[in-house]
């Protein structure tokens, strides 16, 4: 399963998403030619709301940060060669445990609640990520199925607080009380919505990056990743590394839910992540699991996220779902690029063993010399 | 809770059981051959929108199941070809197919009928059945429902014989429990994984259409709303059989249908907590708490002929 990060070269790397990230945005625009919505000034409202001005880049970073964190939490249980699927349910229990530290916890000073939270969604994240990792490791479960049918659980426990104990009364919508200020993530690039998330963001791409390239942490992921029975032999606890990796996995999407709470929205709103943790699926992938290739995909998602914000507004008749189209597509293209990559390598070793064969003159078994 | 309740109740219960069942037999068959569809959810929601697309055009519900079907197995091929022929991993393709299945039915939604909600069309009227559709408790729910939900249903014991009593079922579990031996003894693994994928996207897509066809009569965004997973679930928790399955189904379906009327009888279980139901059943079940199981040896490894 991990085969897909090491089989090809750092050229193809970059080559294979760029390509079929253009590949991509050119099919949208034909939909769109199609839809008969005029491409141009589609793409054009798209890049105003999205790179324009300062206020659209911050909304672009703001809409990157939910994305970034849960896609380097699965591409580090990726690594490891496990799946999970079900960052999204974590990002969920992240947001409750966050809103809930905020709202009914202790007053500290100097963002202590903030930090405080954060590490209560974090906390959460992780427990709800190791559950399928505890699943697998002591009872061979695949943590596929058990992360996904988390994901809904925690979505309903969600639905329960801010429909039941959470809610606010009088509201149009379900959603807890907004948190108090002092507890929120303070805006960091004024004149934008650029909140403090972005600090924590980087630290965790500094962090996972730390992990996976200079701990021996790093390396018993790749072992296991790579062959379990030889990082068994290598005395590498096999249960224990897939347990931390999925608990890490889960803290990265819990911390998420936190920052999106606490930083973005200001309080717990029913259905307040519309699949972040799914699109961090496709994203993790889109950045071959390196931590800087997943920031560079994450900017990409939250640039066209924001964008379709911007062509719902200024396109009339143009839904902004062509912006989840995309992101499908462009990931779709990209499965498809390695897997012509990985027939295009075979073919050259089959050729190149070949030439091997007739220059060491040795013959297919069965031809008899002249 | 009286005699007229538990009929109602199990009325409702069939009725909601059915989407799901057509979707999780043709995952039944799918993962029997080794083939995991996370895009589940991604195919129902594209019969769900075919389905009303094709019978708005047309007029004619028939029709529109038949779009239904073809919407399904659009997004199955989709599925066999990054999976099969690019050798894609098939939970990767599935959760990706499940993010632009849902952009492209919302976008459809706003091309094909200029706005957020689809245009009501004709629904499936129901087939009351004399005689047994009288029997008391059971009557009205098993035998004056729709044809989709007869289908559903009889879909059943048709799959339960072609996987354990015929050549071709003998087959599918093969592929998917070894596909080296069963290539060994002249199958041919990956056009019969192909196939398999093809009727379980058959299946799921009708099952969407069940959905808006038989019951709400419009499209609306995302209208699916997780019932793919829901089925998804249903098929672990039904051990990969066909009237396993069909049980897990019904057992999520009346909790649905508990959810819908729970207010009414004043239960003051928070109905969130029945919908969580299903899903946490399944991971207790696949916890072993309930019974061992074991899913098909090969489910989501692709084969690669040597």
């Amino acid at each position: 399963m991990s085969a897909f990060r090491a089989r090809s070269g750092i050229v193809w790397s970059l080559l294979v998403p760029l390509v079929s990230v253009a590949l991509a945005l050119a099919t949208a625009g034909l939909l769109l030619v199609a839809s008969g919505t005029d491409p141009i000034t589609a793409f054009h409202s798209m890049w105003s709301a999205a790179l324009g001005s300062s206020f659209a880049i911050g909304t672009t970073i703001v809409k990157t940060m939910p994305r970034l964190l849960p896609a380097l939490g699965i591409g580090l249980a990726l690594r490891a060669g496990l799946w999970n699927i079900g960052a999204e349910g974590q990002i969920y229990v992240g947001a409750i445990a966050a809103t809930g530290v905020a709202l009914f916890g202790p007053q500290l000073p100097f963002r202590g609640t903030t930090a405080l939270a954060l590490l209560a969604g974090g906390l959460a994240g992780a427990a709800w990520g190791a559950i399928p990792g505890v699943l697998r490791a002591a009872r061979g479960i695949s943590e596929v199925i058990t992360s996904l049918m988390l994901v809904y659980v925690a979505v309903q426990l969600a639905n329960y607080l801010v429909e039941g104990p959470w809610l606010v009364p009088n509201t149009t919508f379900p959603a807890t009380e907004p948190v108090p200020p002092d507890s929120r993530l303070p805006i960091v690039w004024t004149g934008t919505l650029v909140h403090a998330g972005v600090v924590v963001s980087v630290l965790a791409v500094l962090a996972v990056w730390f992990v996976v390239a200079r701990t021996s942490f790093g390396l018993r992921l790749a072992a296991v990743g790579g062959n379990d029975r030889a990082a068994r032999v290598a005395g590498i606890s096999v249960a224990a590394t897939t347990i931390v990796a999925m608990a890490a996995s889960g803290a990265l999407a819990g911390l998420a839910g936190g920052v999106e709470v606490l930083g973005s929205r200001g309080q717990l709103i029913e259905g307040f992540s519309p699949g972040y943790g799914f699109e961090a699926i496709a994203i993790a992938l889109l950045g071959r699991l390196n931590p800087l290739g997943i920031v560079a995909a994450s900017l990409l998602f939250g640039a066209l996220d924001a964008g379709g914000a911007g062509l719902q507004t200024a396109a009339q008749g143009v839904s902004s779902s062509i912006v989840p189209v995309t992101e499908g597509l462009a990931v779709v293209y990209v499965l498809v690029g390695l897997g012509v990559v990985e027939l295009l390598s075979r073919r050259r070793r089959a050729k190149a063993a070949l030439e091997e064969a007739h220059h060491l003159d040795v013959r297919p078994v069965g031809q008899v010399a002249p | 809770m009286d005699r007229h309740f538990v009929s109602l109740l199990l009325v409702s219960a069939v009725g909601l059981a059915a989407p799901l069942l057509f979707a999780a037999l043709g995952e039944v068959v799918s993962e029997t051959a080794g083939v995991i569809n996370i895009e589940l959810e991604g195919m129902m929601l594209a019969g769900a929108f075919c389905g009303v697309w094709g019978a708005f055009e047309s007029g004619n519900v028939a029709v529109g199941f038949l779009a239904a079907a073809a919407g399904g197995i659009l997004v199955a091929g989709a599925h066999g070809v990054v999976c099969f022929v690019f050798r894609a991993n098939q939970v990767v393709s599935g959760v990706v197919l499940n993010v632009l299945v849902l952009g492209l039915t919302t976008f459809g939604l706003a091309v094909v009928f200029e706005s957020n909600l689809a245009r009501q069309v004709s629904t499936l009227e129901n087939l009351r059945i004399p005689g047994l559709a009288s029997v008391p408790v059971v009557g009205r729910a098993f035998f004056d429902q729709d044809a989709g939900v007869y289908a559903a249903f009889l879909l059943v014991p048709v799959l339960w014989f072609v996987l354990n009593r015929t050549a071709l079922g003998l087959a599918l579990k093969a592929v998917g429990e070894r596909p080296q031996a069963a290539e060994s003894l002249g199958l041919r693994v990956n056009p019969m994984r192909w196939a398999a994928l093809l009727a379980c996207g058959a299946l799921a897509g009708v099952g969407g259409a069940q959905l808006t066809l038989a019951g709400l009569g419009a499209f609306t965004q995302n209208v699916t709303a997780g019932r793919g997973f829901i089925a998804l679930a249903a098929v672990v928790f039904g051990r990969w059989r066909p009237v396993g399955t069909m049980a897990a189904v019904l057992l999520f379906a009346v909790a649905d249908a508990l959810q819908i009327r729970a207010q009414a009888l004043g239960i003051h279980i928070p109905y969130q907590f029945l919908v969580m139901l299903p899903y946490l059943v399944t991971i207790l079940a696949l916890a072993g708490l309930v019974r061992r199981m074991r899913p098909p040896a090969y489910l989501g490894v692709n084969y690669q002929r040597e």
